[in-house]
């Protein structure tokens, strides 16, 4: 560990000889140690942050926006809407990608998730959930399974099986439980673990076959909205953001904190890694969405204009990096140069509110959900 | 193509969504419960929190984790944006050709794009 040049120098005498010993007695039940009351660690908390802003401000040298100069500027976009899946009866909530590059779950207010083949637009599988507001749906990588829960405060994994005479819903495991609404679930790299986050403030990892409870992360301040796997090459880690406007980078199996940003000034609806695990995009209901750097430990880009004043409620990256999704509360979908910070292209077509957005696994396409109860598919 | 909402009207920008259990009216309309997900104001959590925490043992280690959390974060290795901004536009530009959204494969290797019909045998 470094040395802290503001720590206090010689030390004081040892308490115990200072104190009449019913003092000692008081403040050992209290857990007090000499000098220390509640009043003196938030001064030392504030003084911590101020600290954590001048180191992160030491090394804010140059924009990213400014380094991208040089970059070539990309090119017109034609991205139209190449499938429109209808079916859902009310709202779309969330959606999910199966690693087939094919198949695609998606989940409603309504309580339905269907699983779509998205070239043919056929449902291929539905069931319903006994709540409504199904507000987290994901596809396991084997592309045997999918997890969903919402209101119910749970996570369940679904077997998908293509045989006609089985129903689906008598197959369901209950995996986590939380005592608030699931938000947002993700399975880790394998069937075998699933991640969550929920209105109750914390994220939990979760064994499947068992349900047990495997770590939870605690430090939101209020319900944890979103979460993302960094990608497997970078670590045990994911990141996390809440109403409490804040995105924080987790360790998966120590369960601590690691770094924690707090630049937005609403709730963090979408998280999403950068492809190469080095940051991460975030979209708020603030109308922005802001990219952190992990390594320079602080917010390198926003992407806003003064005519966007709805709230982003999803973002995904294209396969390179260099193109950030948006999805809106406005209905449409504004594509950002991420390096260059400016707007490249805005589509419409969505008759509400875009509520998931997620670029395909091999990047040729992205699939966005709105509450005009259809998804569509981008290309 | 280019389609406006259809007489849908916009949403206030701002407003506070969650209501339904805190009553608190957003900075626009209020909304019926129904229309709009569950979601907590944080401003009530704290409140919650403040009211909640008269433990002063809870306190004190609460206020404890904080100042080690701030510790850990206030002195992690960083790098200079400078050196974070080039090894962003480095993986980018290592990345960009094969990106299908950005430089387009030929129609026919995009099963989005091409023209192609799907038939599934009833």
């Amino acid at each position: 560990r470094r040395e802290h040049p503001w720590e206090p120098g010689p030390q004081t005498p040892p308490p115990c000889l200072s104190l009449p010993a019913s003092c000692r007695a008081k403040m050992a039940t209290e857990g007090l140690h000499e000098n220390e009351t509640l009043a003196s660690l938030k001064g030392e908390a504030e003084s911590l942050k101020g600290r954590l802003e001048e180191e992160r401000a030491k090394l804010h040298d140059v924009e990213l926006h400014q380094v991208a100069e040089r970059v070539e500027a990309l090119g017109q976009f034609v991205m139209k809407t190449r499938r429109t899946l209808k079916g859902h009866g009310n709202k779309v909530l969330c959606m999910d990608w199966c690693k087939d590059k094919r198949r695609i779950v998606s989940s409603s207010q309504d309580g339905k998730v269907i699983v779509w083949d998205s070239f043919t637009t056929n449902k291929e599988h539905a069931v319903t959930m006994p709540c409504t507001w199904v507000m987290a749906c994901a596809y396991a990588p084997s592309g045997c399974a999918i997890a969903c829960g919402g209101l119910d405060n749970k996570c369940s994994v679904y077997p998908l099986t293509f045989d006609k005479n089985e129903n689906m819903a008598a197959k369901k495991k209950s995996v986590a439980m939380h005592t608030n609404y699931l938000s947002a679930c993700s399975f880790t790299n394998s069937d075998m673990q699933i991640l969550t986050a929920s209105g109750d403030g914390t994220c939990a990892l979760w064994d499947v076959e068992s349900g047990q409870l495997l770590q939870s992360f605690h430090g939101h301040g209020a319900d944890v909205l979103c979460l993302d796997l960094a990608p497997s090459e970078t670590g045990n880690t994911f990141v996390s953001g809440g109403c409490d406007k804040k995105a924080m980078v987790w360790d998966m199996r120590s369960g601590q904190c690691i770094q924690s940003f707090e630049t937005h000034e609403s709730d963090i609806n979408s998280v999403r890694y950068y492809p190469s695990g080095d940051a991460f995009a975030s979209g708020s209901d603030d109308a922005t969405c802001r990219l952190y750097d992990l390594r320079a430990d602080r917010e390198v880009a926003i992407y806003s204009k003064e005519s966007i004043i709805f709230g982003a409620s999803s973002v995904d990256f294209s396969l390179s990096g260099r193109l950030l999704f948006g999805g809106y509360n406005d209905y449409t979908i504004n594509v950002w140069d991420v390096l260059k910070g400016s707007r490249v292209s805005i589509l419409f077509g969505h008759e509400n509110r875009v509520s998931t957005l997620r670029v395909s696994p091999d990047g040729t396409a992205f699939c966005s959900g709105s509450w005009d109860h259809t998804l569509r598919i981008w290309a | 193509e280019r389609s406006q909402p259809r007489h849908v009207p916009l949403p206030e920008p701002g407003c506070c969504c969650c209501c339904c259990c805190c009553g608190v009216p957003g900075q626009g309309v209020s909304r019926a419960a129904v229309s709009e997900p569950p979601r907590r104001c944080a401003g009530r959590e704290n409140r919650m929190k403040e009211i909640m925490s008269n433990n002063n043992t809870t306190n004190i280690s609460q206020a404890r984790k904080a100042v080690e959390q701030l510790k850990m974060e206030a002195y992690m290795d960083r790098i200079k944006v400078s050196k974070a901004a080039a090894d962003l536009l480095a993986y980018c530009d290592a990345h960009i050709g094969e990106d299908p959204l950005i430089i387009p494969v030929p129609a026919s290797e995009n099963p989005f794009r091409e023209k192609k019909f799907f038939c599934t045998i009833l």
